[in-house]
């Protein structure tokens, strides 16, 4: 009451509080760029676009970080910027998903890896003993774009179904089908490595 | 539908940890006694322990300092 005017502290002290808040973000927000740039990686063909994709969505992040509620998730809505701004650039890997229907069955893959190996009884455990890791890279790459996104933010990313969800604004029912079909085929093409 | 086609609807769930404890409950029965789906599973968690390891590469040197330009505020204000 002693004060003979508050207006000016208390300007000054929601500035500080704000450029608290600020540092804070940005800290959290770098704190997790090794887990945005695994899945970023994922996302495009090569380490530079994975770069540049990283470093776009940082610039945007800082710039809009008021946008940001704290105390959600703010991997996913990291992730979120970087996957529009992947489709906004057009360098998704490929334009359109495969709607070609499936034929193999999920066991496929451990059919015809057993099948090459001569192998009468299947054994589950020494399958992907048998890939490498380009084979891994070459079949995810080779994901149409929307399958291989699931797959990437839900097996990589660690997202739950409902985060995947929202960071590509989709139902969660579309989550889960585009992951077992991505997953589907992600298997045929480990299988066609597998024995070539 | 069969109770394989049901586990069969189940797994993807179920490996990923999106199931309710009902659903779960009803998964692991079926496992349980079940030889096709039990070996399955374990065939389906080898290949996803297999993509999340392998496919995951580590963040270059060099691109936090990049990231860190990029911030609006002076570094080491406040640390979290």
């Amino acid at each position: 009451m002693g004060e003979p005017d508050t207006a000016e502290p208390d300007e000054a002290r929601r500035i500080a509080a704000e450029a608290r808040d600020r540092v804070r973000f940005e800290e959290e927000a770098l704190a997790l760029a090794d887990q945005v740039y695994r899945v970023a990686r994922r996302f495009v063909s090569t380490r530079e676009e994975a770069e540049d994709l990283v470093q776009d969505t940082y610039a945007r992040a800082f710039r809009s970080w008021q946008s940001y509620t704290p105390g959600t998730n703010l991997r996913a809505w990291l992730l979120r910027i970087l996957t529009n701004l992947n489709v906004d650039r057009g360098r998704r890997l490929q334009r359109r998903p495969d709607e070609t229907p499936l034929e193999e069955h999920d066991y496929y893959l451990a059919n015809t890896v057993a099948a090459s190996g001569g192998e009468q009884v299947l054994d589950q455990d020494r399958v992907v003993e048998r890939l490498s890791q380009d084979s891994i890279v070459t079949a995810l790459s080779s994901l149409p774009d929307d399958f291989r996104d699931v797959v990437v933010l839900v097996d990589i990313g660690d997202f739950s179904y409902a985060d995947a969800a929202q960071i590509l604004d989709v139902p969660i029912g579309t989550v889960m089908s585009r992951l077992h079909r991505g997953r589907r085929l992600l298997k045929s093409k480990l299988a066609e490595e597998a024995v070539a | 539908m069969t109770d394989c086609d049901k586990c069969e609807q189940l797994l993807q769930g179920y490996l990923d940890r999106e199931l309710s404890d009902t659903e779960v409950t009803e998964a692991e029965l079926h496992l349980d006694g079940c030889d096709y789906c039990r070996r399955r599973y374990r065939f389906e968690e080898s290949l996803r322990t297999y993509v999340r390891t392998t496919a995951a590469e580590r963040m270059p040197p060099g691109l936090m300092a990049k990231l860190a330009q990029l911030r609006t505020t002076d570094p080491g204000t406040f640390t979290v």
